[in-house]
């Protein structure tokens, strides 16, 4: 083969094309692909989302019920490719259906105590630690759940995901339960959620 | 008068075709095109390649129509739909093609795929148009997926869905897989214009050369598979034995072997 070659290349004509076609390959390649992978730069690696990182008023603890959860529905302002924050390009929103119940479904004693004018910070620390806020979506394939009362359980219709009142895995095909919100509890007993979530991204949502 | 009307629409036929054949070849490349023997044993279940085909080809020619009306807005994807379905004339009969033909598409090239495995015709040397075969067929099943999204209602939003938390499941980069399948951490505007981007464009400009491959190794290599390829060589081992038998008979050995 060697003999065949008229024209040897040499060691400084091959650095000089591989190096030019490197730099061309890269010109070539590195626009489209970050063009089309730029959610996923945005979000993977610089951590931006497309819901601010505010707080939203879901309702109040003292409307949450004993044995069954409560549904509320909150709608988070959204940044995405046509709803961005540019006035000219308009505002738009996510509904999230977020569950909220209390541990094992038991009405806290703090909130027994308390008064709906205000809560202690020892109130608002118990409350926090015994409320259960929740996305609606099956930790499966995303599917929403609903509460069945008399089975005491969240059923996902889906491929039958079974959870209990905290959002906790029964049975099913789930790898985990439900997805918990980032949440407060305020002095007035309003629950306020941020879109974030603490044990995993349901995506979508 | 009939035979005569006949004999003269023949002639100009021919005459048509045969300056169309020396300007350009056409006829003899339809003649290549369309013609390749099979086996006579199941022969009718090798045309479901070309049902394949057809039904892809629909699909094209439906895809581009509702193109004209549909609208890769969330707030106006059903609607679109909705308009092509009951305002726009013969929308109702496109848009059933385009969704029915996707449909029978699917079991069509499941059954394509059974014959060509249990024909054998995926041995060699014809591996490389299986391999071929088998991602159009994970193509045509994305692009199913993808359409049935483009309607935006409950029933497409909800499948989406699924299949975005099932892509979330990719080992090692099923989070890169949902943000780039939903254009963000949220689903959206710009989830929708993904979807449509990999339905219309993205999907269908890989399919097209990838069936240009297929149908050019299937040409290559013919479509029959094991069988007819074993009667081919039974018959080209029973004449070489021939031959070497008359050859001990012309050296001499006047008793050739049975």
């Amino acid at each position: 083969m060697a003999e065949l070659q008229k024209d040897p290349v040499t060691r400084a004509q091959f650095i000089v094309m591989g190096t030019v076609g490197t730099l061309v390959g890269a010109v070539l390649t590195i626009p489209p692909v970050a063009f089309m992978l730029s959610p996923t730069i945005k979000t993977n690696f610089l951590g931006q989302s497309d819901v601010p990182d505010d707080w939203h008023e879901l309702g109040s603890v003292f409307e949450v019920p004993s044995g069954t959860p409560k549904l509320y529905r909150v709608e988070f302002p959204q940044n995405q490719t046509y709803n961005g924050e540019d006035p000219l390009l308009g505002k738009g929103t996510i509904m999230n259906a977020v569950l909220v119940s209390w541990m094992d479904g038991e009405i806290p004693s703090a909130l027994e105590n308390a008064s709906q004018g205000g809560l202690s910070a020892s109130q608002i620390e118990e409350l926090t630690s015994q409320l259960n806020v929740m996305s609606n979506h099956c930790a499966h394939l995303g599917c929403p759940v609903r509460w069945f009362p008399d089975r005491d359980e969240f059923l996902c219709p889906c491929h039958g995901g079974i959870y209990d009142i905290n959002g906790g895995l029964i049975g099913g095909p789930p790898p985990q339960g439900l997805y918990y919100y980032a949440f407060e509890i305020r002095e007035d007993g309003g629950i306020y959620v941020k879109h974030e979530f603490t044990n995993g991204e349901p995506w979508v949502v | 008068m009939i035979a005569r009307i006949r004999a003269w629409a023949l002639g100009v036929g021919q005459a048509a075709a045969d300056w169309m054949e020396v300007r350009t070849g056409v006829v003899s490349m339809l003649e290549h095109f369309l013609y390749e023997p099979v086996p006579k044993r199941g022969m009718w279940l090798y045309t479901l390649g070309s049902a394949t085909l057809f039904l892809i080809v629909l699909q094209f020619l439906t895809g581009i129509l509702l193109l004209f009306y549909y609208v890769p807005t969330t707030d106006e994807a059903w609607n679109s739909i909705y308009y092509i379905m009951t305002e726009a004339y013969f929308g109702l009969l496109i848009r059933g093609i385009h969704f029915w033909s996707a449909n029978v598409l699917i079991v069509v090239v499941g059954l394509h795929m059974l014959r060509t495995f249990f024909s054998g015709a995926y041995k060699a040397p014809r591996e490389l148009n299986w391999v071929v075969g088998v991602v159009l067929i994970l193509l045509v099943t994305v692009l199913a997926f993808t359409g049935y999204a483009l309607r935006w209602d409950a029933e497409g939003f909800w499948a989406w869905e699924v299949g975005i938390k099932i892509g979330s499941y990719t080992p090692f980069v099923g989070s890169y897989v949902a943000t780039f399948l939903l254009g963000g951490d949220t689903v959206g505007p710009a989830t929708l214009s993904r979807v449509f981007a990999i339905h219309v464009w993205l999907l269908p400009a890989l399919l097209a050369p990838l069936i240009g491959i297929h149908l050019y190794l299937l040409r290559k290599h013919g479509e029959f598979g094991s069988e007819f390829e074993y009667t081919k060589r039974l018959a080209e081992l029973r004449e070489r034995k021939q031959i070497e038998e008359y050859a001990l008979y012309e050296e001499g050995d006047e008793s050739p072997r049975e």
